[in-house]
């Protein structure tokens, strides 16, 4: 089983949010997708999901379309975030009622699991959306995603506003639902530190585009951060693949992607140092603003 | 489906209290503005305010349901035509149920208001398609075109506040004035007739046209 996209393209206005995304989801993997504000994410996961239509290409769960499927559909959670301010209609609605319903659409609905995550975050489901603060409001997407069942689950932003003891809280509640279940999840989020031990394979969209799509442990194994003076570096990294050139007075600083069989010409006199997912992920998505 | 008939049905349920709700408030206050009481005469125009608060909470159901429930079951996995279905479904359940009830009232508390009541059931069910549909229609400009459907709404609430201070202030139980005012609905012309069909068909087709395309928010 695996959710498949293919050439998926979404225009605003004529203004391409997606370009020609193709993308391979397996099953049982922890996928986190990754990407500056307006690459494109929460775009991708309403396409993957159904929720808004594509302007061309297909979506496919095992082999079948996933638009207007409701078999599809019944496999996939896209943990929508949301947006209780005054104006929207939802923030009218209670907590409890929201979880109802979905304990109603979601076949695998796991009550037992939404009464220990109600307790565990200390939530009053009676109350309305629009008394929640952004951290209650994340707690009850985490909820619906987990509790859903359903084998492909996406989170978009599960940890916008929430305290470093819920985030951790989340994390070792993602990573039991998914050893127990064997379920995909796919998380899009910002703190990319945080998260990076938990995803399996990680997607970088930028502006519109898939940039990655691998291994996270192959990914940050194959940058490394080559610093020391300006003509030793660049002298250590010809022909290689560097990004993000920070210079200061003499000194230089880059990171280099390497492929297989290359490496850093280390006889030159240059420090190279491993990075983080998060320094790999700003080394390919942030150059424009460092040049 | 079975998911999405039971979350329509108990939605209808709870739309029903509503209704149930609006028109004892209407009832109430028809009451302040009556000289005399006849109990039976009270009892058989109960029914028309029951109608009036199913038309009221049907437009302003509608509408809400549109902005929120729609999107909110397309959020949770349901097809854009299962929602349209069950849309449907609860729009016919809660028209059935309330001319239902207006029939057994009706049956009830025998007299000739009641007789005529009886007899406007087809005028009636007209009136709440129609009702239905244009609730609809507006919830489906609130959707795409926001403030279009708040102005829409506005002159709903406008028209409802006139019609409580109509109860409040000609509600004499004067069985001969009654019977004539009831007496209209007895007529059903043919272009209410025709405006069923039409509103129906132009309510489906415009929500299909915005809800194929719609894009999930909440």
């Amino acid at each position: 089983m695996s959710l498949h996209c293919e050439n998926i393209v979404k225009a605003y206005g004529g203004k391409e949010v997606l370009q020609d995304v193709t993308l391979d989801l397996q099953p049982g993997k922890i996928y986190g997708l990754i990407g500056r504000n307006g690459a494109g994410k929460t775009t991708l996961l309403s396409i993957l999901s159904a929720q808004n239509p594509a302007t061309r290409g297909t979506v496919t769960l095992d082999g079948e379309p996933v638009w207007e499927n409701r078999k599809s559909l019944a496999k996939i959670c896209f943990s929508r975030e949301l947006n209780a301010n005054g104006e929207s209609g939802i923030a009218a609605m209670k907590a409890k009622e929201y979880l109802r319903i979905a304990s109603t659409y979601y076949e695998d609905w796991n009550k037992a699991l939404e009464e220990r995550l109600v307790k565990l975050f200390d939530l009053n489901v009676k109350k309305r959306f629009g008394k929640m603060n952004k951290g209650m409001l994340s707690m009850i997407t985490i909820i619906v995603a987990l509790c859903s069942g359903a084998p492909y689950t996406f989170l978009d932003e599960p940890v916008a506003g929430l305290d470093v003891v819920a985030r951790e809280q989340f994390y070792k509640l993602l990573l039991e639902e998914y050893s127990n279940s064997g379920r995909t999840f796919v998380v899009s989020t910002h703190i990319i530190e945080e998260a990076a031990d938990v995803l399996e394979e990680v997607i970088i969209l930028h502006e519109g585009k898939v940039l990655i799509e691998t291994d996270t442990q192959a990914f940050v194994d194959s940058a490394v951060h080559v610093s020391g003076k300006i003509e030793e570096v660049d002298a250590a990294t010809t022909g290689l693949e560097v990004h993000h050139p920070e210079t200061v007075g003499r000194s230089k600083g880059v990171t280099v992607f390497l492929k297989p069989g290359q490496k850093v010409d280390e006889s030159r006199d240059v420090s190279v140092q491993p990075v983080s997912l998060q320094r790999a992920f700003v080394a390919l998505c942030g150059e424009e603003e460092t040049k | 489906m079975k998911r999405n008939l039971k979350f329509w049905t108990r939605y209808t349920w709870e739309s029903s209290g509503v209704v149930l709700v609006t028109a004892a408030v209407l009832a109430v206050i028809s009451l302040f503005g009556a000289e005399g009481l006849d109990f039976a005469v009270f009892a058989a125009i109960v029914p028309y305010y029951l109608c009036i608060a199913a038309v009221f909470i049907m437009m302003m159901l509608n509408s809400g349901s549109q902005t929120l429930y729609v999107p909110l079951l397309l959020s949770m996995g349901e097809t854009r035509r299962n929602v349209l279905l069950g849309f449907h479904y609860y729009r016919v359940l809660i028209i059935a149920v309330t001319a239902a009830l207006c029939a057994l009232i009706w049956l009830l508390a025998p007299g000739e208001v009641s007789a005529i009541g009886l007899r406007s059931i087809p005028t009636i069910l007209c009136v709440l398609l129609i009702a239905s549909a244009l609730g609809s229609i507006m919830g489906t400009v609130l959707v795409r075109w926001k403030w279009a459907g708040m102005v829409l709404i506005i002159l709903l609430c406008g028209v409802a506040g006139g019609t409580v201070g109509f109860a409040g202030a000609t509600g004499g139980f004067d069985a001969a004035q009654i019977i004539k005012i009831v007496s209209y609905l007895e007529m059903l012309p043919w272009w209410l007739m025709a405006a069923v069909p039409a509103s129906l068909a132009l309510d489906a087709g415009f929500q299909w046209l915005i809800l194929r395309r719609q894009e999930v928010k909440l």
